[in-house]
């Protein structure tokens, strides 16, 4: 009777983090919670990632991945099984985050926080957490140093741009996933991406060459 | 000997230094790969490549605050089942919830009071008679069905079939009983509300946990 007992847990325990997207979003639509909890659990660090890295600021992005997650189960009976989950979470987050760019008219970002933010504290609150482990405290402030460079050259591209690179090389999106999401075609995210790459390049030369010199 | 001048001078496109540059599935065939060997152009695009592609991988991994899974799940509204929703329309609307079942209540009411200007009319008679014109519904039915098999010579082709019954005859009469069977599992499963991947999917887990 306990090992039945514990087979059973065991079987409750692993089939919501075994279930496939696809799986989880059909008992959402039967209401199921759990499948939901799951589901926000499994995405919210990319979406956050990268609505944080398009916003520049903490709380900013958090409201908007909450948003993002509200529109997706809102709109749930919508959703087009042929496409990746994941897929059409991202669209709804790049749609949510340029939008809200556009009205803010949001353009250049400090990678010391954000440009919302109008206290010290504030600006601390919205700042990136460069953290880098086990490494020596020289090796470790240069690689601060260098992310933190890295994400400032990140903010100054054109949304487009830095999506499009976040989802390629950060998110290891391949370019087909890439053009559903931002809703453009393939060769216009080729363009973007070839073009991310060129800006990063000519805003990070000084590093890039120096450390060519080592 | 071509081919080897070729790959000494097409240097080479987007896509191929990317599939040198970011580890995955794709592969590159040798000729391209020669050709970056030799070439100083095409080696420092991959490797410039290369470390774009290390540096944004190791940017910090960036993670909402603790506890944001539960916030969100206090603002999702989930889509709800036919019947949950029923309830709630009747909760939201329980005037004309009511309403509705006075009229019910009231046609009924309407029916027996009819009833009962005839004493004749007893829940027994009442009863006897859909009996009655039930069984008579069905046995027409039959008699109906009947008549046609006689008639139409169904029979008699059975008959001729059954004399000549193949292995493909028989495996196509049982694949056509399968398909049936199956499709009538799926409506089955529809008219329940259970989404049949679901089921495949639960038996797969299920055999994965206690295999
Ligand atoms: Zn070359």
């Amino acid at each position: 009777m306990t090992g039945q007992t514990d087979q059973q847990r065991g079987y409750r325990a692993v089939s919501y983090k075994e279930h496939s997207d696809k799986d989880l979003v059909r008992l959402c639509l039967k209401s199921d919670e759990r499948a939901a909890r799951e589901l926000v659990e499994r995405f919210e660090r990319p979406v956050f990632s990268l609505v944080y890295r398009m916003v520049r600021d903490r709380e900013l992005a958090e409201d908007l991945t909450q948003e993002v997650f509200v529109r997706t189960f809102n709109n749930l009976q919508r959703y087009d099984r042929s496409y990746k989950f994941s897929s059409w979470l991202f669209k709804i987050a790049y749609n949510l985050t340029v939008d809200y760019l556009r009205k803010k008219q949001v353009k250049t970002i400090s990678m010391h926080g954000s440009p919302d933010a109008v206290t010290p504290e504030r600006q601390e609150a919205t700042s990136l957490s460069l953290e880098s482990d086990e490494e020596s405290p020289d090796a470790m402030v240069e690689a601060r140093e260098l992310a933190g460079y890295l994400e400032d050259a990140i903010a100054q591209l054109r949304p487009e741009y830095r999506t499009a690179i976040l989802l390629r090389h950060v998110e290891g999106r391949p370019y087909e996933e890439i053009s559903d999401i931002m809703g453009v075609p393939l060769g216009t995210v080729k363009t973007y991406i070839f073009r991310a790459r060129r800006e990063l390049r000519d805003l990070l030369e000084d590093r890039w060459d120096e450390g060519d010199e080592e | 000997m071509n081919t080897n001048h070729q790959a000494r001078t097409r240097h080479l496109q987007a896509e191929e230094l990317e599939t040198l540059a970011i580890p995955g599935d794709h592969r590159l065939p040798a000729r391209s790969s020669a050709h970056v060997a030799d070439c100083e152009r095409c080696r420092r695009d991959v490797e410039e490549l290369q470390t774009l592609h290390a540096l944004l991988q190791a940017l910090a991994p960036l993670q909402p605050v603790v506890g944001f899974s539960d916030r969100v799940m206090q603002h999702v509204r989930l889509p709800l089942p036919w019947r949950v929703r029923v309830l709630q329309a009747v909760r939201k609307h329980q005037l004309a919830t009511a309403a509705a079942f006075a009229g019910a209540a009231a046609a009924v009411g309407v029916g027996l009071t009819w009833i009962a200007r005839y004493p004749e009319l007893t829940p027994m008679t009442i009863a006897a008679f859909l009996v009655q014109r039930f069984t008579a519904f069905v046995w027409s039915g039959v008699m109906e069905v009947g008549r046609f098999v006689y008639g139409s010579g169904v029979l008699e082709t059975a008959q001729g079939i059954a004399g000549q019954v193949t292995p493909v005859s028989a495996f196509v009469a049982v694949a056509t009983v399968t398909l049936i069977g199956l499709a009538s599992f799926r409506i089955l499963l529809s008219l329940m509300e259970i989404d049949p991947a679901l089921v495949t999917s639960h038996l797969r887990l299920r055999r994965r946990v206690r295999g």
